[in-house]
């Protein structure tokens, strides 16, 4: 029997015990009060009059009170009497010994292989069956590095949580490290590495298996002839980075560091001005004013969990929110939250930033700064940014003032590859100086305490490629990197590999790049292998293994370490160890112990970092750094540019297109245009109008000689001379999931002028094609309708119920009643993002499927949760809101009465239930629910999942057949887990002991679950007290569980009459 | 004096009806029928196919969608549902009224009733996700403990309504039929016919106590079917009407699909009667002009009231000020995506049956013809625009989808024509298509034309 097959026969068995624990204990718990009630019952019986003419014994014929006794129970050998309790045998304890005689029983037969049944001969000591086991570990995709909590179940993981300790996410997850967790079930994955045999000119190539053996013999060969190059990826693991540096001292190797979505003009920017390539730590936290250029910190830039915590943190409270003016040159999620947003190109990014040092130190003569010449200098040509921008004078001096009012306080941010353009460094060095000369520099911009693991440089990476033509690099190892996909093809990385004489590739499948590699030696995947990170300086974590790896991989670390140790090169360290977990170890123990537990044990030490994941701590006091002002000589003066200007962008789901054979990346809708499946040019509204374009036009894109044909979406407030496209799309050998989705965009990077991805001069051409693209917004507007209450900040500082449009409700009925636990859920409309780190945590925790792009196009998503978005205001200017919708759980449900087999019930606990196998599927329910929550399994979609992946099934979570409906049930199976666990400590339930997957997962804390009847939780306070507080559709009656908080735009304005009104 | 239009033509002695109306039964099947059998057995072939690849493979296959979770099923339902109207209310309603009229068209009207309901009645049954699960809906004893349907749900009142009309008119049109199965059992030649419409007849004698209690029976299921015929629609449209979505939550809606199911149903009899006609000249003396034109009076006068009905729940959208229902009617019916659907509707139902205004017009058989056509394509559409309309854009605008027809769709719709066609085309070869019992007595035999009588 496979592995696989096994595991999931025990799975299905394993289900069974809470089930059966679950029964139990309500059984008991009925017996407790039918005592009374069966005795009056029993009074309140016929008392048989029996005749006597006709008898069978003469206790019969005497009336015997044993024998009257013994008659009126008529069937006196059933188990299933109820008062046999005080008898001794009950009916669970019938079915106990019935249970147990079955497994006696199967014990004893042959035919049936005790294996199948008792799924651990010997159970490992911490496993019990049913129960979840949590493993601190962590998830880094080249920039965001993120504290995890893999949640397994009999040895397999099965889902990411965040670890609510690790400093900087405290519990939160995005969407894609979530998702990571499929692609260790990928089947596509390398089962063991492979040998590409070439024909001579590398054109052709056959694939033969080989042992790890001759691999290593290979390549150790190989690596002694010298001329050895690491390429890999950003390295945020320590020790990992010290294997390099040894493996590259041992065999006079050199690493070079390169991710597609680099983000070194920030690094380069600076060096320039503070004297050291660092990746500064932002406190979003901290800062009261914060100005974003471009700088998606929100959707994907950097660590954007941890800045969407920091940024909600400082915006819980409407009184003293931050403010946030986004200057956007496509519609970025950040955009999409500001309280004011310009629409910019992004040719006028580096205006902007001028334009606002301008107004400060120029125009008002402000800040020491003032008095130097050269920076006002620099400045003078600046002057009239405003205009050039087309923004409103004075709205761009408030930004200003506002800035300075706040300094100390405030933060600007520029970067991602939007802002990669031709003069990025000098964008990069004038928003240093603005931080400086606002004294944000050390408070808001910490430039030393960031994660020194980010040295990505395609500097480096051309010069490699200068190398390699150059015939002097002999071996290559690639690890963690794509850069057959990701690189613009007149760079001539493929021809410069052809000159390689072994390439070796440590990815997970034969890939663009694994494509032209000779040898394949695939990497564990991360959940699979030891490692550590360090993602801000001085704070380690570790990275635990959850599953033993389940193909015949090896980590990247051990292949270094066993070349260097059969070739007998490099320090002893590296030689000595026999497996990277040893060499982990040790590093921990003479690197990183002596910094926080010098006189703890090793072991205590080891022990306690596994438990909690991490030592150290991100929240420090930093100290400023002296801007050089020297380095504002590189900002030249203001030019200007007409013409469409290209953005590039990486979305939030798919990030740098590595994921992309992760099915639910590809189905998550785009948190702003709601697209799926696919990518798109973004052209604003004027430009579709003056050119012609409609939703879905294919247009050939031009930039210089290069083209790509691409399908237009119109998107509401983008400048008119913008055309975004996002990357990461256009796999070619990512597997079938990712394979033709969407277009390349890397070959539009330009390398001849620094790092150009955007800002470039670009046409279109409308062709006469249609293409579909697929979105799951029905519309875009509210239609009028109070969906999204909305309030400005002055508006609610009059009124905090402002924004509420509310009614006077009655009703003939006194409603139910909940006498134990009443659970409900409020959601923030405020802090909410709209970053749908939730959607992917309900679809790992629920076992949602994903259907494709054809059936989204007819309306099939599956999604328990979603997050709509509305646009507000002009659609030239339109700016967004965010409301994630899940089953509302109405007390007054709707779909309870339509369904006509009771398939869908009210619980006593205020749940709306789904009975899955009740359901027949009539669908009446989803018609007369006014939210439209719930979802219908067209097909059998179940069956199609793909083994292994249907081992990252939730065991906790039915799968659905077709025919049935399904919706979200507030994680009815935590609340089980939940008050089970407080049941078996005696204790009683707490707020904050159940937390539902999609809470767990928000980085803004905007979703709060509890039980309402508790009037010391979160949510019952929400509900009572909070006069943001309303019900989506209050007027329907409904009477949800879920309750909506305002959106609260801090903008400086006021809405006439207040922006509300009461129904009396 | 005035006097009547003879209601049979052609000055037809007792004997003549009964062959006249025994001929299609008793003579080799003409090359038209075998031609228009084939084709709708054909069609009822291929509609099996397709139901059973739906049932195999899942409701996908046609357009239901989110927010459009039924679709065409439920309006195909709905449609013959209210097609099966006719038949009653001519048979029940008119026999109470002592309408004579209605002898020549009451048993195929009834016929098409039956047919109608056994179409519409596989609908809803095979547009649940898990149709092996239907038995569900019906309140069985079972052993699940206490495992109950759901008494509140429209649906289940659906389920009793439509069996419960089912069965009603089924037994109505059988009794109807036994003396006219003794005829044909009478006048046959070989020993399985006699068999076979011997067994029909139910050991049919004629005697007078056999007509004694025939009459009796008849009179009492006319009492018990002509409630049906109001309550069955009454409560089909409570399937909408007691949801909350804007555009089903109306009271109008019983009287309203009442009506229409009148107007639909009839307009299906006016296009079998025309066709009939035209297969069978001799029952061109049995049902004539005179007839039609009093049917085509009912679809004026019910098309009226329907028109009505539109017009009020526009109103009644505006007057009550609530902002989705004014959305439904005014934004998505009459000028959202699937305007298109309304207008036709509007033009088929409301429209095209003012014709009959005029005499001329009622009394002409191609005209009453193609008009009956379009009120059965308007009668669709409104069901469509009922369901589709008013699903695909509620309450939250993020939910809003169009219904993404499928061909599948298509075939579910052609394919009921096959089933109902087939079933109506073996009942024109094999049963008396006219009830010869009843169109003898109002034959004006021994009254006015009787030379010197009494």
């Amino acid at each position: 029997m496979s592995p696989a097959t096994r595991e999931q026969s025990s799975i299905e068995l394993y289900n069974l015990s809470p089930l059966i624990e679950f029964v139990e204990g309500n059984m008991n718990h009925d017996h407790e009060h039918s005592e009374q009630e069966l005795a009056a019952k029993k009074a309140a019986r016929p008392q048989i009059e029996r005749d006597n003419k006709h008898w069978l014994t003469l206790e019969h014929y005497n009336n015997d009170p044993e024998f009257m006794k013994l008659a009126e129970t008529e069937f006196q050998s059933s188990p299933l009497r109820e008062d046999d309790a005080e008898d001794g045998v009950a009916r669970r304890d019938f079915l106990k010994l019935m249970g147990a005689s079955l497994a006696m029983a199967t014990a004893g037969c042959i035919r049936r292989p005790v294996q199948k049944i008792v799924p651990y001969n010997k159970q490992p000591e911490e496993v019990t069956l049913g129960i979840a086991n949590l493993y601190t570990s962590t998830y880094f995709d080249g920039a965001e590095g993120l504290g995890l909590l893999v949640r397994t179940r009999e040895g397999r993981p099965i889902k990411i949580d965040g670890n609510p300790q690790f400093p900087l996410n405290k519990g939160a997850l995005s969407i894609r490290s979530q998702a990571s967790i499929l692609s260790l079930y990928d089947p596509e994955r390398l089962q063991g590495p492979k040998n590409n045999l070439f024909n001579e000119n590398r054109t052709n190539k056959d694939t033969v298996g080989i042992k790890w053996d001759n691999l290593d013999d290979k390549v150790v060969a190989q690596l002694k002839k010298g001329d050895a190059v690491v390429l890999t990826g950003n390295v945020a693991s320590p020790s990992t980075r010290q294997i390099i540096a040894d493996f590259s001292q041992g065999f006079k190797a050199s690493h070079v560091t390169w991710e597609p979505l680099s983000y070194e003009d920030g690094r380069e920017g600076q060096k320039a001005s503070y004297g050291e390539a660092v990746e500064p730590q932002y406190r979003f936290d901290k800062a009261k004013v914060i100005v974003s250029i471009d700088a998606d910190f929100l959707g994907a830039w950097m660590n954007p969990v941890a800045f969407s915590r920091q940024f909600s943190a400082g915006r819980k409270d409407p009184k003293t929110m931050s403010k946030l003016v986004s200057f956007d040159s496509t519609y970025s999620l950040t955009g999409g939250n500001a309280d004011i947003r310009f629409k910019i190109k992004p040719s006028q990014q580096l205006d902007v930033v001028m334009g606002l040092l301008h107004e400060i130190v120029v125009k008002k003569g402000l800040s020491s700064y003032s008095g130097q010449a050269t920076v006002k200098s620099a400045l003078t040509s600046y002057g009239n940014s405003a205009q050039k921008l087309g923004v409103e004078p004075s709205l761009f001096a408030k930004v200003a003032s506002d800035l300075w009012e706040n300094k100390g306080a405030s933060l600007v941010v520029a970067g991602g590859i939007q802002t990669a353009t031709t003069r990025s460094l000098e964008l990069q060095i004038a928003v240093n100086l603005l931080n400086s000369v606002l004294e944000n520099e050390g408070k808001t911009v910490d430039g030393r305490n960031g994660n020194p693991g980010i040295k990505s440089s395609y500097a480096d990476l051309v010069s490699l490629v200068k190398d390699m033509n150059a015939g002097k690099v002999k071996t290559l190892i690639i690890h963690r990197v794509n850069p057959i996909y990701a690189l613009p093809t007149e760079l001539g990385f493929l021809e410069a590999l052809r000159k390689v004489e072994l390439v070796i590739y440590t990815g997970d499948r034969i890939d663009e790049t694994g494509n032209w590699a000779h040898l394949l030696a695939p990497d564990n995947h991360p959940l699979e292998n030891w490692g550590d990170a360090e993602f801000a300086k001085d704070v380690y974590a570790i990275q635990q293994p959850t599953i033993r790896p389940m193909y015949d991989t090896r980590s990247f670390q051990l292949s270094l370490m066993t070349w260097a140790y059969l070739a007998k090169v490099g320090p002893s360290r590296i030689q000595s160890f026999e497996t990277y977990y040893d060499y982990l170890r040790n590093f921990w123990k003479e690197e990183v112990q002596p910094k926080f537990a010098k006189g703890q044990s090793f072991e205590d030490f080891w022990g306690q970092v596994l438990q909690v994941g991490f030592v150290g701590d991100t929240d420090k006091n930093s100290s400023p750094r002296t801007f050089r002002t020297e380095a504002l000589s590189l900002v030249k003066p203001a030019s200007a540019t007409e013409g469409y200007e290209l953005v590039l962008y990486p979305k939030v789901q798919i990030g740098d297109g590595s994921m992309a054979n992760i099915s639910w990346l590809q189905e998550q809708p785009d948190p702003i245009t709601k697209i799926v499946w696919d990518n798109y040019v973004m052209v604003s509204i004027g430009t579709a109008e003056k050119e012609g374009l409609k939703e879905g036009s294919v247009v050939e894109l031009k930039v210089a000689d290069k083209k790509v044909e691409l399908p237009v979406h119109i998107q509401p407030g983008l400048h008119d001379q913008v055309l975004a496209v996002a990357v990461g799309y256009g796999r070619t050998l990512a597997g079938k999931v990712g394979n033709g989705i969407g277009q390349n965009m890397y070959p539009f990077v330009n390398l001849t002028k620094g790092v150009v991805f955007s800002g470039q001069a670009a046409t279109f051409q409308k062709l006469k094609k249609k293409y579909k693209l697929v979105s799951v917004a029905g519309n875009n507007t509210m239609e009028g309708r109070m969906i999204v209450a909305e309030a400005t900040q002055k508006d609610y500082l009059k009124n905090p119920g402002a924004g509420v449009h509310r009614h006077k409700m009655w009703s003939l009925w006194s409603g139910h009643q909940y006498n134990g636990h009443k659970w409900g859920m409020s959601v923030d409309l405020n802090t909410c993002t709209g970053c749908s780190a939730c959607m992917t945590a309900c679809q790992s925790e629920n076992n949602i499927v994903v259907v494709g792009k054809k059936y989204i196009m007819q309306g099939r998503e599956m999604s328990w949760i979603r997050i709509d978005r509305y646009y507000v205001g002009n659609p030239a200017d339109a700016l967004a809101v965010f409301q994630p919708v899940m089953c509302q759980h109405c007390d007054n449900a709707p779909c309870e009465t339509v369904c006509p087999v009771l398939a869908t019930v009210h619980s006593d606990e205020g749940l709306n239930e789904m009975v899955y196998n009740r359901c027949v599927g009539t669908r009446y329910c989803s018609n007369n629910c006014p939210y439209k929550v719930r979802r219908f399994n067209w097909f059998n979609y179940v069956k199609l999942i793909e083994k292994p992946l249907h081992m990252a099934l939730n065991p906790d979570v039915t799968v659905r057949p077709r025919g049935v409906m399904e919706k979200c049930s507030f994680c009815v199976h935590k609340i089980k887990e939940g008050k089970n666990k407080a049941k078996l400590a005696g204790t009683k339930l707490k707020d904050g002991d159940i937390k539902t997957a999609c809470q767990t997962a928000c980085p803004t804390d905007a979703i709060i679950f509890g039980d309402l009847n508790d009037p010391e939780s979160q949510v019952a306070k929400v509900f009572k007290s909070e006069p943001r507080s309303y019900a989506l559709l209050e007027e329907w009656n409904a009477a949800p569980a879920v309750r909506y908080l305002s959106k609260i735009r801090n903008n400086d304005k006021e809405t006439a009459g207040g922006g509300s009104h009461d129904h009396a | 004096m005035i006097t009547r239009n003879k209601l049979v033509l052609g000055d037809k002695s007792l004997k003549d009806i009964t062959d006249d109306i025994c001929a299609p039964i008793e003579a080799y099947p003409s090359k038209g029928w075998l031609g228009l059998f084939t084709g709708a057995l054909g069609l009822l072939i291929f509609y099996v196919i397709i139901m059973g690849t739906i049932i195999s493979t899942g409701m996908g296959l046609l357009g239901v969608n989110h927010p459009n979770a039924w679709g065409t099923m439920i309006i195909t339902f709905v449609f013959w549902i209210g097609i099966g109207h006719a038949g009653t209310l001519i048979s029940a309603i008119l026999f109470l009224f002592r309408q004579k009229w209605r002898t020549s068209v009451a048993r195929t009207a009834e016929a098409m009733t039956v047919f109608a309901v056994m179409t519409a009645g596989l609908f809803p049954l095979l547009h649940t996700g898990r149709p092996w699960l239907d038995y569900w809906l019906f309140p069985y004893p079972n052993q699940r403990g206490p495992l109950w349907v759901n008494f509140r749900s429209p649906l289940l009142w659906d389920v009793f309504a439509v069996s419960t009309y089912a069965t009603v008119s089924m037994v109505f049109w059988y009794v109807g039929l036994i003396p006219d199965f003794a005829t044909i059992k009478d006048r046959a030649k070989n020993k399985l016919r006699r068999t076979i419409y011997g067994a029909l007849s139910m050991g049919w004698r004629g005697t007078a106590r056999n007509w004694s209690h025939y009459e009796m029976l008849y009179l009492l299921l006319a009492g018990l079917s002509t409630p049906l015929v109001l309550s069955v629609h009454t409560i089909v449209s409570f399937d909408f009407a007691v949801s909350s979505l804007p555009g089903w939550h109306t009271t109008i809606f019983p009287p309203y699909f009442v009506a229409g199911a009148i107007f639909s149903g009839f307009a299906m009899v006016v296009t079998l009667m025309t066709l009939v006609r035209i297969g069978v000249p001799e029952f061109k003396n049995y049902i004539t002009i005179d007839h039609m034109e009093v049917m085509n009076k009912i679809i004026m006068a019910t098309g009226l009231m329907v028109g009505y009905a539109y017009g009020s729940e526009f109103f009644i959208a505006w007057y009550s000020g609530n902002p989705y229902e004014k959305y439904v009617f005014f934004n998505s019916r009459a000028f959202g995506p699937y305007a298109w659907s309304y207008w036709t509707m509007i033009s088929c139902n409301v429209l095209i049956p003012q014709l009959f205004w005029f005499k001329k017009f009622r009394r002409s058989i191609p005209v009453m013809f193609v008009v009956s056509i379009f009120v059965n394509i308007g009668m669709w559409f409104e069901r469509f625009v009922i369901t589709i309309t008013s699903l695909h854009r509620d309450f939250l605008p993020a939910n809003w989808g169009n219904y993404p027809w499928s061909f599948f769709d298509g075939a579910i719709l052609v394919g009921s024509f096959g089933m109902f066609l087939t079933l109506f085309l073996l009942y024109l070869r094999f049963f008396p298509a006219i009830s010869i019992a009843e169109v003898k007595p109002v034959l004006p035999v021994g009254r006015e034309n009787s030379k010197g009588g009494h």
